[in-house]
């Protein structure tokens, strides 16, 4: 199994220990992981905004490099896989809209082809294959009760990130992350608006504090179910329940803070690797005794 | 020069629309902040024609977490009709100015952070410094889409 793996700007720039605990998780379950030299993917947040061909295209140039690589394209981020899923899709679907990207690719030497795939790390290690490698490996469990955010964009709109699958009047409700945490001896827990947005575009395009005030809301509902730790596949959405709760503890000094995850540390931490080899040593909210509670040190 | 939405998203899906505002309702920015809200949009779409629409500082206040797109029971793409409206509304000079800055640094560097001590930070994950962005490819990719009409770089 392998991939071309595609880091984003967020992982490897501002939180590179997202990126050390799923490189040391790939290794430990068998999947290869290539490192291309990709640029921006770009964001559906911002460049989709304002100019969406600037955005087709240079989502194009991501995937001309896997393309050339033979290799599907793994992402870290629901940002990315949105952006990267979604142009992919488009430039298979759309003549036109392929003809006229190819057009300026061509005079850097690329050309969209149309023969690879874009996933996220957590649709991979969701595969059967991977979950019995899993199940054999984990060296311990860690039993807290953990609520799991997947990030708007990993899973919306469903037209665009699971074409063809859904019929026009069904939803989709993410539940991959939920499952892989109970096989590591997690409890996951469903609480009340889960798949309300952490509020993060919001902060970053327009006021921050309104985007706070959404991790406020969630974070009500998480201590309503008693939830130890968050769960997320997502740098903008950590970004948001890390910094977000330091930032809101100011204001409400009785806020109860919970420790947030990027998933890989978690299944990390069950292999055996340590906190500070799966970089839990930077985040804002501490999870030092949460985790020295359940043994881990 | 004055381009018309209409180009890009088919009108005539806002027809479907009847205001039951689950949308709103829905809606993540509209119930912390000041948004236009996705109901409003359509309506406003309709009855005034888009140039109302685009020129309102309030369309910018969104999560785009689409949310309103999967709720709405007549299955309308708003998430393409906001894409398109925004998109006007920054030809046209409406743009939030952090998000101005957030482009004009995507456009120059090739990512959407700065890249600053960086290979020390990671070695203390043990990791090997970042692969360098074919930054040239991506200006003249940015260049030739004419990104630099909306913003300069």
């Amino acid at each position: 199994m392998k991939y071309a793996i595609y880091l984003g700007c967020a992982i490897p720039i501002k939180y590179p220990g997202f990126e050390a605990a799923t490189r040391n998780v790939c290794e430990r379950l068998g999947i290869d992981l290539v490192d291309l030299p990709f640029a921006c993917c770009p964001p559906p947040t911002s460049l989709k905004m304002v100019h969406y061909d600037s955005w087709l295209a240079l989502a194009a140039l991501n995937l001309c490099m896997a393309e050339e690589a033979g290799l599907d394209l793994m992402t870290l981020c629901s940002g990315c896989v949105n952006t990267l899923k979604e142009a992919n899709h488009t430039l298979k679907k759309s003549d036109s809209k392929r003809r006229k990207v190819n057009r300026i690719l061509e005079e850097q030497n690329h050309h969209f082809k149309g023969n690879i795939e874009v996933t996220h790390v957590l649709d991979v290690l969701y595969q059967d294959s991977v979950i019995e490698k899993l199940i054999k490996e984990k060296v311990r469990e860690l039993p807290l009760k953990v609520g799991c955010h997947y990030g708007c964009h990993y899973f919306r709109p469903p037209k665009v990130m699971y074409p063809g699958e859904l019929s026009e009047s069904e939803s989709y409700v993410p539940v991959k992350m939920d499952h892989l945490l109970s096989i590591i001896g997690m409890e996951p827990t469903e609480y009340s608006r889960k798949f309300l947005c952490c509020g993060s575009p919001l902060g970053a395009n327009s006021d921050q504090d309104a985007g706070y005030a959404i991790v406020k809301e969630k974070l009500r509902h998480i201590r309503e179910r008693d939830i130890e730790a968050l769960s997320v596949i997502c740098p903008s959405c950590f970004e948001q329940f890390d910094m977000g709760q330091i930032v809101l503890s100011r204001k409400f000094k009785d806020l109860v803070k919970v420790p947030t995850f990027y998933l890989t540390q978690l299944i990390g931490l069950s292999l055996g690797m340590s906190p500070k080899e799966v970089g839990l040593d930077v985040h804002r909210v501490k999870s030092k005794k949460l985790l020295e509670g359940i043994g881990i040190s | 020069m004055t381009v018309k939405i209409w180009n890009f998203f088919p009108r005539e899906a806002l027809y479907e629309c009847y205001q039951c505002a689950r949308c709103t309702g829905s809606c993540p920015a509209l119930e912390v902040a000041p948004a236009l809200g996705p109901r409003e949009t359509i309506l406003k779409c309709l009855n005034l024609g888009h140039d109302e629409v685009v020129e309102d500082e309030r369309l910018w206040v969104c999560c785009t977490c689409n949310v309103c797109e999967d709720r709405c029971p007549q299955k309308i793409p708003i998430s393409d009709l906001l894409v398109a409206l925004r998109n006007s509304a920054a030809r046209r000079g409406n743009i939030p100015d952090k998000l101005e800055i957030a482009i004009e640094l995507l456009a120059k560097t090739g990512r959407s952070m700065i890249v600053h001590q960086l290979d020390e930070m990671r070695a203390h994950h043990g990791l090997a410094p970042l692969l360098p962005v074919p930054i040239d490819e991506v200006r003249e990719i940015l260049k030739k889409t004419r990104l630099d009409d909306v913003v300069e770089f």
